[in-house]
């Protein structure tokens, strides 16, 4: 709609070519078609003005499309083109300027100039602003985008751990922040063409973002008289301060069987906080109100270097061979930020920031990379592909053992876990067209992945059960590597002009090799506990990888079968009607204890659109989606005897099993109606529904009951059953008339609804009064709107 | 009304010949005087094909060749269209020399050219494709053979248009409607609650992928997802102190980046994504079930609800889930 162009009709062009003809009838008699050939070499310009109102204020609506809240906005779009290029003789000078919703916060504009050829230059800038909520609210005092957020005095020292609710002094100092981030990227682009083999390119971006993302800050509970109570969370806005500059370069050579590129890529990250500070709004009880000042890391500064040799030869008219290799290498080393959870490096020795083992990472990741893929189609009908990749992940960073304090109070001791990871792949394939109307397709994978510390700081055994000693030789992971191979069928079958159908089979079968010795950082409680001569001195939970028990393991490193059906028709039935229908299923199977048992993933798709004649045409879709996955879990947990009102009896190794449902249902309906109003006015629409529903249920495996007999699904209980539905519901409908005044001027009116429903139990605990009780509540809503938009603009387009 | 312009066309230009053009008139109808011409319209020596493909009538006298096939002339205001540029191909170079069809004789419909880019065309992909090939090879189309697209007969003609000032998979905002044509389930998933902002026009399929090839998986402009991820998200590239090996290996572990009915991009809610992964640390040992929901789902008044299972649920305390450079980050709370 704010995008128009107006191309030359026939009519237009016959008028300008009879004017033409008219007023300089010798030439045109030698040469009739010479002015109607200068105005189609044109470029098509145009403005375009207007303003839209938006009837009711949403941060949802608003995310992405740069509308203020409720009220106006102007629309200001153009583009103009020019250059000697377009006027047909030896001129290769081509220069454009356009703009892009410019009265929005997500606006758009580009300015470049080239001569066509041999070199080129551009310079463009794009906003985009990202609302996130317009009902947050806090007591919190500090702007959103800093990083100190201090408490009311109301507040100090006011709540105990346990408070759940707020008086109404302390309701009183809640107001309300627009949470919502900003990017603004400028860009710089330019092309030289060296000779006629040879150019070299260069594209260059400084992005700013800034703004804030609400992000949960628990308490911390070490600090000192003015001890936080643990967990007790406030929900803040996290500062996203950020400045990444992004370079490449690219020098490109192609001969006449072989190309090559040379390149760098470089990427330059800066953030304008090291830290956020905050207050805890709860404090143990016993302890004495004050400032209890927290701190929270934000991301580092990195940068990334990547570069890389890429390029194709042609051994013979139809066998190429074509890979590339890069190498990257990606650093960082900002200083280390204080905080009151760090600890002693020992147990009994001195807390402080000064124990730390390094005042920074001093973190290095090269990567390394190459692929090469051969093709041939020099047998008749017979296409060939033989692939391999390399990619690989070398974590170089120091490893050492970091002491700090969880929010509980107990100190950890644990290393840095700097992961390598490798991954070789092949593919081989092979296409074969059986005639001219059937072709079929076998290709063959194999994925093999390792997974590694380079190095693992070594901690011998504390002699004491709640610090776990990391041996020499202990792998930093559980899952050290898998094996994946998938063979895949595809036919596809050109029944006739009209008529084309594809059908898809292929099976993946997943190996992973698991090291239950393995002692991944955040151990905890799991594994028995090995002294450093490998003696079990503590016996803990059995288990692996941060606290999960043997049996159990991450869904991504579970061993797998997968099968995949797939099918598609499309259908020109006349020369109106055109249909399709696609689908596909995915069947996953797991081999585990416990973990992902199965699961299931369809989607439905069905396409038809009708040109019901030249001025009019109608589309429409229907796209269905589910995906469903089963698990089962040990519940293990030891000495457990007590039963309480709330609390469900639980017997030893008793398991649960869980039901994850996604299903998505899609429509579309558009339709496009020109000619009315005597050739002048047409008209679109555009109407799409969307509802999506996520489903949890779990079930509880063992006979369980509270003190009072409750069961689990008692309504004090509720530790099994199913969860409210997530539940979005999103409908939007577009009509937008254009009518021509004149060749040259157009005036453009839009009308958009768009509403959203949105039933998503997320945002219960932001609520007063309703909250867990340490969770601050923010008023923060689900994003539910109504909203109507209209919109008119005169368009002028011009040659 | 189309009959009625075309009309009006026609009467315009005859009025304008018959006052303007009596030499011609004397001798000979106008379009034969242009045809005999050959004079080259946009491109070096497309007199060969603009003798036809231009205003002149269709063999059949039904409607005009520009009517028929409007695209033609307008390369002029392309890339393609511009004559100093020596590189710029004429009309054979793609088409082929066709004999056949430019010696066609008759009323009957000609045979098509040697390479047709209609669509429903009998030229097979791979010979389109090697009309633009020719030039534009090396960068980004490096690895086009063997891609995924390929090797599903996907044309280049079959995204990008040529004789149009407009090429719809160049413009951000429009790009999706061409990418949507065939994926299908893509197009779904922007409709849902959470998604990039595909549908707002400020991203284009293209800025994650490289549809003509790529060393990444999902044809993705990077070697690998997360350095595809990355470009826009360098905070989360690190390296960190305190990793997350599911953050570090591969975002789409976690998100779907296509679209979700879970903000922002999960593939699941916390607690339940988390328990993909961790089974028994703490308080994920619990079995969780509407008590997550809290309050506000009017289910339980009686009991607190669990912050651990509730709203952000571990996130609520774990929050860098994407890795920390904080030496107290160990539990990734800092």
């Amino acid at each position: 709609m704010r995008v128009f162009e107006m191309k030359a009709s026939l009519l237009s062009v016959a008028v300008l070519g009879a004017l033409a003809a008219m007023f300089a009838a010798p030439v045109m008699a030698a040469d009739p078609t010479e002015d109607e050939v200068a105005v189609i070499r044109r470029p098509t310009n145009f403005v375009e003005i207007g303003a839209e109102n938006t009837g009711r204020s949403s941060a949802k609506f608003g995310e992405y499309n740069g509308l203020k809240k409720a009220g106006g906005d102007a629309i200001v779009n153009f583009s103009l083109k020019g250059g000697d290029a377009y006027q047909g003789g030896d001129g290769v000078t081509r220069w454009s300027v356009s703009g892009t919703d410019l009265g929005t916060t997500s606006r758009e504009a580009t300015v470049s100039v080239s001569q066509q050829g041999k070199w080129s230059l551009g310079v463009g800038y794009d906003e985009l602003r990202h609302n996130i909520s317009d009902t947050y609210q806090t007591p919190y005092q500090g702007s959103a985008g800093g990083n100190v957020f201090t408490l009311p005095s109301v507040f100090t020292g006011a709540n105990a751990a346990s408070t759940k609710a707020l008086s109404s002094g302390q309701l009183g100092a809640f107001s309300n922040v627009d949470i919502g981030s900003t990017r603004k990227n400028t860009s710089l682009t330019a092309g030289v063409n060296l000779t006629p083999q040879w150019d070299l390119k260069l594209e260059y971006n400084h992005l700013e973002q800034f703004g804030a993302k609400l992000m949960a800050f628990a308490a911390d509970t070490r600090s000192g008289a003015a001890k936080g109570a643990a967990e007790s969370v406030s929900i803040l806005p996290n500062p996203t301060n950020y400045k990444t500059d992004t370079v490449n370069l690219a020098l490109n050579w192609a001969g006449e069987k072989n190309h090559l590129t040379a390149s760098y890529f470089g990427s330059y990250f800066r953030d304008g906080f090291s830290q956020v500070d905050w207050q805890t709004y709860q404090v143990a009880t016993g302890k004495t109100a004050g400032v209890n000042m927290n701190t929270m890391t934000t991301a580092p500064g990195n940068d990334f270097h990547q570069f890389s040799l890429m390029g194709g030869y042609f051994l013979a008219a139809k066998t190429k061979l074509a890979g590339g290799i890069s190498y990257s290498r990606n650093t960082q080393n900002d200083a280390f930020v204080d905080s009151m959870q760090n600890a002693p490096a020992t147990l009994g020795a001195t807390a402080g920031f000064g124990n730390l083992p390094a005042t920074s990472l001093n973190g290095v990741v090269v990567s390394t990379h190459a692929d090469l893929k051969l093709t041939d189609q020099s047998i008749k009908d017979l296409s060939l592909s033989a692939g391999l990749k390399y990619d690989k992940r070398d974590n170089q960073t120091p490893s050492n053992i970091y002491s700090f304090y969880s929010f509980s109070g107990n100190q950890a001791l644990y290393p840095n876990a700097p992961l390598s990871t490798k991954k070789l792949q092949v593919e081989l394939a092979a296409d074969y067209k059986i005639d001219k109307a059937q072709n079929v397709r076998v290709a063959f994978n194999h994925d093999d992945t390792s997974r590694w510390c380079g190095q693992y700081a070594v901690l011998a055994n504390t002699g004491t059960t709640t610090i776990t000693g990391f041996p020499a030789g202990t792998n930093c992971v559980v899952a050290t590597g898998a094996k994946e191979d998938k063979l895949a069928t595809t036919y596809r079958f050109k029944a006739s002009e009209d008529l084309n159908l594809s059908a898809g089979y292929s099976y993946a079968k997943r190996k992973s090799d698991f090291d239950i010795y393995a002692r991944p950082p955040i151990i905890s409680t799991n594994g028995s506990i090995f002294n450093a001569a490998g003696v079990v001195v503590g016996s803990l939970i059995k288990g692996q990888n941060a606290s999960d028990y043997i049996g159990f393991h991450p869904y991504l490193d579970e061993d797998r079968k997968e099968q995949i059906l797939k099918g598609s028709v499309n259908w020109q039935a006349n020369e109106k009607l055109a249909l399709g229908v696609t689908a596909r299923y995915t069947d996953d199977v797991y081999d585990t204890t416990y973990g992902w048992k199965d699961g299931n993933q369809w989607s439905l798709n069905l396409d038809a659109s009708y040109a019901v004649s030249d001025t009019e045409s109608l589309s429409g879709y229907v796209t269905q989606q589910s995906r469903k996955r089963n698990r089962t879990d040990l519940r293990n947990i030891p000495g457990v005897t007590s039963t309480s009102a709330t609390t469900l009896t639980t017997v030893l190794y008793g398991t649960d099993s869980g039901t994850l449902k996604d299903t998505d249902t899609t429509i579309g309906l558009a339709f496009k109606k020109a000619g009315l109003m005597g050739g002048k006015l047409e008209l679109v629409g555009d109407l799409s529904y969307s509802l999506g529903k996520t489903d949890y249920g779990t079930t509880l495996n063992w006979a369980g009951t509270s003190s009072t007999g409750a069961t689990c699904s008692a309504p004090t209980i509720l530790a099994c059953g199913d969860l409210p539905t997530v539940k979005n519901t999103l409908t939007q409908f577009k009509l937008t008339g254009t009518y021509n005044v004149d060749k040259a001027s157009k005036i453009a009116v839009g009308y958009l609804f768009q509403q959203l429903k949105s039933d998503d139990y997320f945002y219960n605990t932001a609520q007063y009064g309703y909250t867990p009780s340490t969770v601050l509540p923010t008023n923060q809503q689900s994003g539910s709107y109504t909203v109507n938009v209209i919109s008119a603009s005169y368009i002028y387009s011009f040659k | 009304m189309k009959y009625l312009r075309k009309l009006l066309a026609l009467c315009v230009l005859a009025t304008a010949m018959g006052t303007g053009t009596a030499v011609i008139a004397a001798d000979a109808p106008a379009k034969l005087v242009v045809k005999a011409e050959k004079k080259d319209l946009i491109l070096k020596g497309d007199a060969k094909c603009t003798g036809c493909h231009d205003e002149a009538d269709e063999p059949s006298g039904k409607a005009t060749m520009l009517e028929l096939n409007p695209g033609v002339l307008a390369i002029a205001t392309t890339r393609h269209g511009v004559k100093g540029d020596s590189r710029t191909p004429t009309c054979v170079n793609c088409h082929g020399d066709s004999e056949k069809h430019v010696g066609h004789k008759g009323s009957g419909k000609p045979p098509g050219p040697d390479r047709s880019f209609r669509k429903g065309t009998v030229t097979p992909a791979a010979v389109r494709n090697e009309a633009c090939l020719t030039c534009h090879k090396g960068g980004n189309r490096t690895r086009w053979e063997g891609s995924q697209h390929a090797v599903n007969d996907v044309a280049c003609t079959s995204c990008h248009k040529v004789h149009s000032e407009r090429d719809k998979v160049r413009e951000k905002k429009a790009q999706t409607e061409i990418c949507f044509t065939c994926h299908k389930s893509e197009r779904a998933q922007t409709h849902r609650v959470s998604t990039h902002p595909l549908d707002a026009g400020k991203m284009a399929c293209s800025d994650c992928h490289n549809l003509h090839g790529s060393a990444g998986p999902k044809l993705l402009k990077k070697n690998t997802v997360n350095e595809t991820c990355w470009t826009c998200h360098a905070e989360k590239r690190g390296p960190f102190l305190f990793e997350h090996r599911p953050a570090v290996e591969d975002c789409t572990n976690c998100h779907t980046p296509h679209g979700s009915n879970l903000t922002p991009l999960l593939k699941s809610r916390p607690p339940f994504m988390c328990q993909e992964c961790h089974d028994g640390s703490h308080q994920s040992a619990t079995p969780v079930g509407p008590a997550a929901a809290g309050y506000q789902a009017g289910l339980s008044t009686t009991i607190s609800v669990n912050a651990n299972i509730a709203g952000r649920a571990c996130m609520n305390c774990h929050v860098m889930v994407h890795g920390t450079n904080s030496p107290a980050g160990g539990y990734l709370q800092r």
